[in-house]
């Protein structure tokens, strides 16, 4: 009878450790997959160049994390970021140094999300149509800033950051990681990331623990804006160019990769690791089509397939782990 | 009459780590009014899941209206004629009286899938008439008082012809002339209609006021049946706990220290005026009054979650204004709000995170940093002196029992290390063992020199724990006393006006 019991709670803790993990199971799943089928696919270059595809919408996706971590959302991530690539263009254009140019564009982002946040504390408003609002305003501006002429002859130092590597690896993967480490720990490790969280599980009851959920409101968005500033100089400098429609349907990207990733879309949990399993999904699969060569319009149509399934997924086996619960383990 | 109705015998279910139900009974008659009497956690609730279908019974018998039924889920039971009418109630809150209780019902007034709203009307007036309930069928559920939306529920339950109608903590929002009303209307139900009510409560005197009997459970385990006649209040106690409750109010008297707190004609438009009042260290300040007097609404201003339009605040002699929750906690005030659910605990996140939540800037390091170990260190501290019931510290908040989940809140705030203390409600809905550790927590407190105000609508709670008592009528303080010289009596009768105020606040 013991040993029954043991061996029974053995088998609990690994179907505990394949739903917990799953978005990383999947993952390996799908690199299994994709090697039987293409012999490409797991080459050095290949490889890279997944990685430096999915470089910007991991850093956007991190500032993205803690925005739906904390029960809200950003709308305007896409044409903020199609607004902070033209700005960073044009300030190299006009001489800025390098670092210069990037830091503002950093601060531009900060101060786009600083703008939405404001607008949600000040006003009681529902960021959903804060944000929805900004998106045109941000997208407004920039076309108004290049009269819809795309921002082009760039520095070529600038346009090596995003197309050349270091140690032989590409440069925005160093950019990628750094991000992802600060975001990691600031999400599980500060005080803002556990404000952030219980905002998102309970306003009110947050509020009344005397924590400031407007300036914590003020804090995430900022914190995005300043990823949004670093992917739109990532994204700029791969493309050696800059326009609105750099960054556009982002936020729908980032959105799908958070939630894949296992963040939950009302907020109280999240998980920066999770998006970065997301988006690296999104990127094999994308990769993985045109290895094969799939129609591009296919593309599009696996994409809203994948997003459903990590979804469907989810709840499945949510559902199954807690019927396991119910009828297995005996104490 | 004499008939039973339903049957439950054997009734086990297990979950992981517990067993929920152990070979558990339950037997009501047709037309009685049964209670069914349980510490949180005594399986009263997950019995009730399994009748209405919500939960799979793991063995036993289900014998309803002289048949073996095994209802797969709480439509299938409904259809039957049994109705669950939930604590937290679940109206729409934009919809009216009428589209409310026929919600899923729609199809019996719809021709070519439209809705006679006519028909509809007549139907809710009928009804409404049938069972003598007073209530308007156009009126928006967000218009009307928690009392008439129990009512609702109820002529919902009936539109289905329920012949077993479960309440579930029916008065815990209604104040005492609502609650005079719910219960004529339920008698009658019983009496004269023959449909029988399962009556789940934690206030044992109206189990004795309305009740014909009452079963006992604890700990999973079913105890015995009474005749409301066969038993009395301090026999029916030490069943439910287990063991001898010989006082349910240790407190012990602290000594009085100097005024920490003062307030000075807080008026807040509208909802209160002229609230005037000290609060010394050592000291338990009662505030009672009906639901709706304004209790809530003073504490909530003091605090900074609602603000006030005119008056003084001062802590330790020096004026205060209190803007935010967060200025509040700089000031030493900590609170534990009347509404655990919405303004209290988080849920989805873990039981550690609750409990250190308000602490957690020194819970990081200077740099900002979580540190893992403070966290953790933290949490043991107050679980321990607390008692706090969990399995690990990364438990979900929902997975606590509603005593444990309070007791996180009171640990939320003791790790702040307040001066003043508010607890609005401290002791609602949370079963009689958990009540009397609260309680011996509070008088512990205040033995440390701690301020506490302590609002509450149960008047043995505030006689039994309060130094001072305060009685709130609409939005004034109406009465002041000292607790030795207090009667009950006396209290309620100027929290129900028919004694006026004796002093011009």
């Amino acid at each position: 009878m013991n040993n029954k019991l043991a061996v029974n709670k053995k088998k609990i803790d690994i179907s505990k450790v394949l739903l917990g993990n799953k978005t990383v199971f999947i993952l390996i799943l799908l690199l299994f997959i994709m090697s039987l089928v293409s012999d490409v696919f797991l080459t050095k270059t290949n490889l890279f160049n997944v990685l430096r595809q999915i470089c910007v919408s991991v850093i956007l996706g991190c500032g993205y994390t803690i925005i739906i971590g904390s029960g809200h959302i950003d709308l305007s991530v896409g044409t903020m970021m199609g607004l902070v690539g033209i700005l960073v263009g044009k300030l190299l254009l006009a001489g800025v140094p390098i670092t210069i140019a990037i830091f503002i564009g950093c601060l531009i982002g900060a101060s786009c999300g600083a703008l939405n946040a404001t607008l949600i504390t000040v006003f009681g408003l529902q960021p959903f149509i804060v944000t929805l609002a900004t998106k045109s305003l941000y997208e407004g501006i920039g076309y108004l800033v290049t009269k819809m002429v795309p921002v082009s002859g760039l520095p070529k130092e600038f346009i090596t950051l995003g197309q050349g590597t270091f140690l032989s690896i590409p440069i925005p993967v160093y950019v990628m990681f750094l991000t992802l480490v600060v975001m990691i720990v600031t999400v599980s490790r500060t005080k803002l990331g556990r404000h952030a969280i219980a905002i998102g599980g309970n306003t009110e009851a947050a509020r009344v623990s005397g924590i400031n959920v407007g300036r914590t409101r003020l804090k995430v968005y900022m914190i995005a804006g300043v990823c949004v500033g670093i992917a739109a100089a990532m994204l700029t400098a791969r493309s050696a160019s800059a326009q609105v429609a750099a960054g556009q349907g982002m936020e729908m990207d980032s959105i799908a990769a958070v939630v894949m990733g296992g963040t939950p879309m009302g907020g109280g949990k999240a998980t920066v690791l999770g998006t970065l399993f997301g988006c690296i999904i999104v990127g094999v699969v994308k990769n993985g089509l045109n290895l094969l060569g799939v129609d591009p319009n296919w593309q599009v149509i696996a994409k809203g397939m994948m997003i459903l399934l990590a979804v469907v997924l989810d709840v499945i086996s949510t559902r199954m782990y807690s019927n396991r619960n119910k009828t297995t383990k005996v104490k | 009459m004499d008939s039973a109705l339903l049957e439950m015998r054997n009734i086990s279910k297990r979950f992981p780590g517990v067993v929920a139900l152990d070979n558990v009974e339950l037997t009501v008659k047709r037309g009685e009014i049964h209670a069914v009497i349980g510490e949180n956690g005594a399986g009263k609730s997950t019995l009730m899941k399994i009748l209405i279908g919500l939960y799979e019974r793991d063995s036993g018998t289900v014998v309803f209206d002289g048949n073996p039924v095994y209802f797969r889920n709480p439509t299938d039971a409904l259809a039957k004629g049994v109705s669950m009418i939930h604590q937290e109630m679940s109206l729409v809150p934009t919809m009216t009286v009428a589209e409310n209780i026929w919600l899923g019902q729609e199809s019996k007034f719809t021709r070519f899938g439209m809705i006679s709203i006519k028909k509809r009307y007549q139907a809710t007036c009928q009804l409404l008439e049938e069972w003598a309930l007073s209530l308007n069928p156009n009126a928006l559920i967000n218009t009307i008082s928690v009392a008439q939306m129990q009512l609702v529920e109820l002529a919902r339950a009936l539109s289905y012809n329920a012949k077993i109608i479960i309440m579930d903590e029916p008065t815990s929002a209604l104040t005492d002339t609502e609650i005079k009303q719910l219960f004529s209307i339920v008698r009658r139900l019983a009496k004269e209609n023959g449909v029988s009510i399962i009556f789940i409560s934690h206030k044992l005197n109206e189990i004795f006021e309305i009740c014909d009997s009452l079963s006992v459970y604890r700990d999973g385990h079913y105890i015995n049946s009474f005749n409301i006649d066969e038993i009395n209040m301090d026999q029916l106690i030490s069943m439910i706990a287990g063991r001898e409750l010989s006082e349910m109010f240790p407190k012990k008297p602290a000594p009085v220290g100097e005024t920490l707190l003062e307030v000075r004609n807080l008026t807040r438009e509208g909802v209160f005026s002229d609230v005037s009042f000290k609060l010394q260290r050592g000291e338990i300040l009662g505030f009672c009054g009906l639901m709706g007097a304004g209790r809530t609404e003073i504490m909530r201003a003091l605090f900074g979650i609602d603000n006030y339009t005119s008056g003084e605040v001062l802590i330790n002699g020096e004026k205060v204004h209190i803007k935010s929750p967060s200025d509040a906690v700089k000031h030493g005030l900590g609170m534990i709000t009347e509404d655990r659910l919405r303004m209290g605990a988080i849920h989805n996140i873990s039981v550690l995170a609750n409990t250190t939540l308000a602490k957690f800037h020194d819970i990081c390091n200077k740099f900002g940093f979580y540190s893992p170990k403070n966290d953790i260190a933290a949490f043991k501290s107050v679980a321990e002196k607390l008692m706090i019931k969990y399995s690990a510290p990364n438990d979900l908040m929902k997975q606590l029992s509603g005593g444990n989940q309070q007791k996180v809140i009171i640990g939320r705030w003791l790790l702040t290390d307040p001066q003043i203390l508010i607890l609005d409600e401290p002791t609602r809905g949370i079963d009689v063992g958990a009540k009397t550790e609260i309680h011996r927590l509070i008088s512990n407190l205040a033995n440390q020199g701690k301020a506490i105000i302590m609002v509450s609508s149960e008047m043995p709670e505030i006689l039994g724990m309060s130094d001072r008592i305060i009685v709130v009528r609409e939005g004034r303080i109406v009465h002041e006393s000292s607790v030795k010289t207090a009667e009950q009596e006396e209290l309620m009768a100027y929290a129900f006006g028919t004694k006026h105020a004796d002093r011009i606040s």
